[in-house]
């Protein structure tokens, strides 16, 4: 079976096409620009060198037959035609409270998926045009949703209510729903699937820091709380993210600054973080060469990077009332050996022991780096959103053909 | 039709509201202004406003770029030749406006709509040199441009309802704005109200009733005004209220829109408000009140 695999955005598009038989990537790329007269589409498939092409894309609807055009290109191609292609998948920020899990695309999906605009107002409408894209190119082909929300919709009511005035969830469905649920999903499965121990008996907590960070606190496979609220700017401190602060800032400076509200916005979203702290870079990479040679304000970047992420990693263990197994993963989490020694060297009382050596090595498998003794299992697993996907889009689609099958 | 590049005729104060707002919302503009001189001054001055943005954490320098990379000069309305619309934003000089319309209607194919940011000047008068004058319309901003969100949209006596809707669903879904639509009469809704309400309290400030800052302060913080009478007039420039209120008043021949004496002698004496440095305040040269 032969799945693509499509990130929307709202003037890009990202693409993987799987072959389903061995789980490998046999094409990728990337559309850019999407509705100006000079769109740049990136091509790569298997056993194909790379290539660039600069044309005029002007919606969504063109930019898949272009994504189509490359894949059955008779040079830089790799499949056939587009008949050969037997599922869509969709990466969806956000599945509010309706989506548990990843479905089929139908009529009521797609008119809940709309209802959700409101609350992912950049995300939604993008991915939603990514789906309608699809089907004027491939009217006949199965699509199926993911949702980053979904994997956290586990929560029990405790840990997804703020505690505001109830009308708000009521009128507003403010909540928290948190994201990256495709990814805390993923890691989670292979670190059981490493340590070789059902999942239905272990206290996690995933990290998954990247450009955005969060924290999940997973307890027997399910989501029990995560950093993550109403939207991915609360938690941890990211790149340019702030993460938690006391909400009274934001009205304060608002008044003190003559601040607007999309302003405000854009300070915590993209002025914060590390950035802001560092007053150089929102990259991890910058921020530890810079503290390296001597930088201040890198290293405090860092030291309250490190330090929010503890306190999160703690407050979950007291969550699940105990740790067996803690887990990075994405940019910081795979690459960032010194991020990972500093923060489990500061939560060694519960039980975590790291393994120096063993935390030094790269490779792009899943791998332990705590000691032998070390209480709780300490892990690396690089991230694969697109495989998961992949994997829920065959997993669907497959049930749905088989039902097809059967009632005929 | 959908409009994702626009012209903007005229790189003054409005003119560089207008082309960073578009450029903004993602759309490519291209600006038409008389001198090289007066354009690269245009451009400078939209760039120093986006870096006052990124001091108030409203923009990145990644955003900032991004914003200046779709903005463009030219200095022959040719160049607007594929814009879906054009938006004249020179002084408000009727004869001006007159000549720049019937130049710009012959460089543009007849679907494009040309909209003038004309604040009180007849909009039929101005689409009455055109060849095709159902695509002329107006569109007033109000300053500033990029945090205002209200434009009012003027019909002229023969602005078509085709390119009415087509301007509409430009200002609601585009550049997302509420855009009113207002008929063709002297100070349309926004310059009417708002030139009165600084003349009365020009009256009151006259007639010694209160002080300049009490009737500020009194409009500002008892009915929510962002700035009183008096501020607001030196943030317009007070030639442009004086202008305004006598164009109303040659036009309805009505008492109450004479300008007031105050108002015509700080005009005379070069006193114009925030743009020299003192009107019934005194600015500095960011345009911060200083007294």
């Amino acid at each position: 079976m032969i799945i693509l695999i499509l990130n929307a955005g709202s003037s890009s598009l990202k693409y993987q096409l799987y072959n389903m038989q061995n789980e490998e990537v046999i094409a990728k790329g990337l559309v850019e620009r999407i509705g100006m007269d000079s769109s740049i589409i990136t091509h790569k498939a298997k056993g194909h060198s790379e290539i660039r092409d600069v044309s005029e894309i002007l919606d969504h609807v063109t930019a898949v037959k272009r994504v189509i055009d490359m894949l059955t290109h008779r040079e830089f191609g790799i499949i056939k035609s587009m008949n050969a292609i037997d599922a869509v998948g969709h990466r969806v920020v956000h599945g509010g409270e309706v989506f548990k899990e990843s479905v089929l695309v139908t009529q009521e999906v797609k008119l809940e998926i709309r209802q959700l605009f409101d609350l992912a107002p950049l995300h939604n409408p993008a991915h939603m045009m990514g789906i309608v894209a699809v089907e004027s190119n491939l009217p006949d082909v199965p699509q199926v949703v993911v949702f980053d929300t979904a994997f956290h919709q586990t929560m029990p009511s405790k840990a997804y209510l703020y505690p505001i005035p109830t009308v708000l969830y009521r009128r507003h469905k403010i909540r928290r729903y948190g994201f990256h649920g495709t990814s805390h999903a993923y890691v989670s499965t292979h670190a059981a699937d490493y340590l070789n121990k059902p999942l239905e008996q272990m206290k996690m907590v995933t990290c998954h820091i990247g450009n955005g960070a969060s924290c999940a606190a997973i307890r027997d496979g399910k989501s029990v709380d995560t950093s993550m609220g109403m939207t991915p700017l609360e938690g941890l401190m990211m790149g340019t993210r702030s993460g938690d602060i006391d909400p009274a800032i934001v009205p304060y400076v608002m008044n003190k600054e003559e601040l607007t509200l999309s302003e405000v916005n854009s300070m915590l979203n993209k002025h914060s973080g590390m950035l802001a702290i560092s007053g150089t870079s929102s990259d991890m990479r910058e921020i530890t060469e810079a503290m390296q040679e001597g930088d201040k304000n890198a290293q405090l970047a860092f030291d309250m990077y490190v330090y929010r992420l503890k306190k999160y990693i703690g407050s979950y263990a007291a969550a699940m009332n105990g740790i067996d197994v803690l887990v990075f993963t994405a940019g910081i989490g795979e690459n960032s050996a010194i991020v990972r020694e500093a923060v489990c060297n500061g939560i060694s009382f519960l039980g975590i022991e790291i393994d120096a050596m063993a935390n030094q090595i790269r490779s792009s498998g899943p791998r332990e780096i705590s000691t032998a003794n070390s209480k709780v299992k300490v892990l690396v697993v690089p991230t694969n959103e697109e495989l998961l996907i992949a994997r829920d889009t065959y997993r669907i689609v497959g049930k749905d053909k088989e039902a097809v099958s059967a009632s005929e | 039709m959908k409009i994702k590049k626009v012209g903007v005729i005229g790189i003054g104060t409005m003119g560089q509201g207008i082309a960073e707002m578009l450029a903004a919302c993602g759309l490519d503009v291209i600006i038409v202004e008389r001198t090289t001189e007066r354009l690269a001054y245009g451009l400078k001055m939209i760039e120093l406003n986006l870096d006052k943005q990124i001091e108030k954490w409203a923009l990145t320098h990644a955003e900032k770029k991004l914003i200046l990379s779709r903005i463009q000069g030219a200095d022959h309305y040719f160049s607007l030749a594929d814009c879906e619309l054009v938006i004249e934003s020179i002084s408000e000089d009727l004869e001006e406006k007159k000549a720049l319309f019937r130049e710009v209607d012959r460089c543009c194919g007849p679907e494009v709509i040309l909209a003038s940011n004309t604040s009180a000047l007849s909009l039929t008068e101005i689409a009455s040199v055109t060849q095709h004058p159902e695509r002329v319309i107006g569109m007033h901003f109000i300053y500033p441009v990029l945090k205002i969100d209200l434009v009012e949209i003027i019909r002229g006596l023969k602005t078509s309802e085709e390119t009415f809707i087509i301007t509409k669903s430009f200002i609601d879904d585009i550049i997302h704005k509420k855009g009113i639509m207002v008929y063709e009469s002297p100070g349309y809704v926004t310059t009417r109200l708002i030139t009165l309400f600084i003349n009365e309290a020009l009256h009151v400030l006259e007639e010694g009733v209160a002080s300049v800052e009490d009737i500020d302060d009194a409009m500002r913080i008892g009915y929510s005004f962002q700035y009183g009478p008096f501020e607001m007039a030196d943030r317009f420039g007070l030639d442009s209220v004086l202008a305004a209120l006598e164009n109303m008043f040659r036009d309805y021949g009505e008492l109450k829109y004479r300008p007031s004496i105050v108002l015509k002698k700080l005009v005379r004496a070069g006193q114009l408000g925030v743009k020299t440095g003192e009107g019934f305040f005194k600015y500095d040269e960011e345009g911060d009140r200083i007294s």
